[in-house]
């Protein structure tokens, strides 16, 4: 059953995420894809993250497509402008992949060719909307496309950056340019998301939009301390750190970490999924999968 | 979903070469109150109305939507952690002046060939939309605008 089918049915769904490597290896992906075959409903293709260049997501995607995998096509708008990316989701369209994640995107300074020009044409609101315009059978130029592609369309949130009001009316713009379902930053304070979930479903805009939450398996204290002090605005709590700090075995503390955080999530009202990030450890996702009692996907 | 009409540049004729001069000579004008007011990018498509006063054009990734996701939890932008984010600024400034429900808005997509012309004047010429002046009940229009939406759905 495709991701899109899945949602529209009200099924608990999972994603996956995959980020390409520096080079033109397809085997790679291949690699990675195994540890996501039958265990999530999809996977995403990040598209260029972190502004370091990588084999493009829509290469990527259509990989995964040929190993049996859904792909979620992450597009950013820091690198295409208009035409590029309107061309670009034309292309997706033709071969075959269904899913297109809208982001911003970061900026080019944190990546490793920081001296690049940043685009910024649309921003992702606006790209949300021009999907939707597409899927309804018009270019932005106001063409009308002999056949129009039928994109399942996806969109980030980020509950844990300021201002928090400022978030969910985001989240409302999100929803009306036409995002199917939202993905959440990584969870690593329960409390501000349970406040913004409790928000979220007070302005009803859960019934509105697939909310998964994002969940992230660490390996180390070293990797919590790195993203509360590189990322931004990511939000980790000091309990998590103290309690990987304290850890005997860290891995395995990682994955009980990841296992009680998905099972608190699927309870909480408004979650419609889980968006599952093992960057860097994709052979970890069936085992979290399995002892957090998810489903195996069909 | 947006209409393609309310998303796409409002496009009218092409400025002419007398145009631009005109735009020019109001550019000056305009620069003297907009430039140390409100730092203008010369966008040339101005949406000051909407982002209670602040240039929105002073993002580095020159967003017209709201914030990105990197805003830090001391409202830092994520590429200058030195400056607050443009937008955390608009935010506080509209919750201040009550103006919240035009951030439900969204803002259309730039028209890049009105960079560095006269806003006023394009505005006068149709090829961007007018400046909002005044909200009225401002949180009954947030309202309005989350159960209309809701509606519309049913």
């Amino acid at each position: 059953m495709t991701l899109r089918r899945k949602i529209e049915s009200n099924q608990f769904v999972v994603c996956g995420e995959i980020g390409p490597p520096q080079s033109c290896d397809p085997d790679d992906i291949r690699d990675k894809a195994k540890h996501f075959k039958g265990y999530v409903d999809a996977v995403n293709i990040t598209d260029n993250q972190t502004a370091i260049v990588r084999l493009s997501s829509i290469a990527s995607a259509k990989i995964l497509l040929d190993e049996g995998v859904e792909p979620i096509m992450q597009m950013t708008c820091r690198d295409r402008n208009r035409l590029a990316m309107q061309s670009d989701l034309l292309g997706a369209a033709a071969l075959g992949i269904r899913n297109v994640l809208c982001l911003t995107g970061d900026y080019q300074t944190f990546g490793d060719q920081p001296e690049a020009r940043g685009v910024f044409d649309l921003d992702s609101i606006q790209l949300i909307a021009a999907v939707a315009t597409m899927n309804s059978g018009f270019l932005l130029s106001g063409c009308e496309m002999k056949k129009a592609p039928e994109f399942f369309i996806g969109a980030a949130a980020n509950p844990f950056a300021e201002p928090f009001e400022m978030r969910l009316i985001r989240l409302h713009k999100k929803i009306i340019a036409g995002a199917h379902f939202i993905q959440t930053q990584p969870v690593f304070d329960l409390e501000v998301f349970t406040r913004w979930m409790e928000r979220v479903v007070e302005m009803g805009l859960h019934e509105r939009v697939a909310i998964l939450a994002g969940v992230m398996p660490v390996r180390s204290v070293k990797t919590l301390n790195w993203m509360k002090k590189r990322v931004p605005g990511m939000r980790i709590h000091d309990d998590y750190i103290n309690r990987m700090n304290g850890a005997r075995e860290p891995e395995e503390e990682g994955v009980a970490m990841a296992v009680e955080m998905i099972r608190t999530l699927k309870d909480m009202r408004g979650v419609r999924g889980i968006h599952l990030m093992p960057a860097m450890w994709e052979s970890i996702t069936p085992t979290i999968i399995r002892e957090a009692g998810l489903h195996i996907a069909q | 979903m947006p209409l393609l009409s309310e998303l796409a540049p409002l496009n009218s004729y092409p400025i002419t070469a007398g145009e631009r001069r005109f735009s020019r000579l109001l550019l000056f004008f305009e620069d003297v109150i907009k430039v140390p007011l409100f730092r203008c990018q010369h966008c040339g498509e101005c949406v000051l109305s909407s982002t209670a006063f602040i240039c929105s054009q002073n993002c580095p990734k020159r967003l017209r939507n709201g914030p990105c996701g990197g805003t830090g939890e001391d409202g830092s932008c994520e590429v200058f952690p030195d400056r607050k984010c443009v937008w955390y600024r608009i935010y506080f400034r509209s919750r201040l002046v009550h103006r919240i429900s035009l951030l439900y808005k969204i803002n259309r997509i730039h028209n890049w060939g009105l960079e560095g012309t006269s806003a006023w004047l394009n505005v006068f010429r149709k090829r961007t939309e007018a400046p909002i002046l005044f909200v009225r009940d401002d949180r009954r229009k947030v309202k309005d605008i989350l159960s209309d939406d809701a509606a519309k759905k049913d």
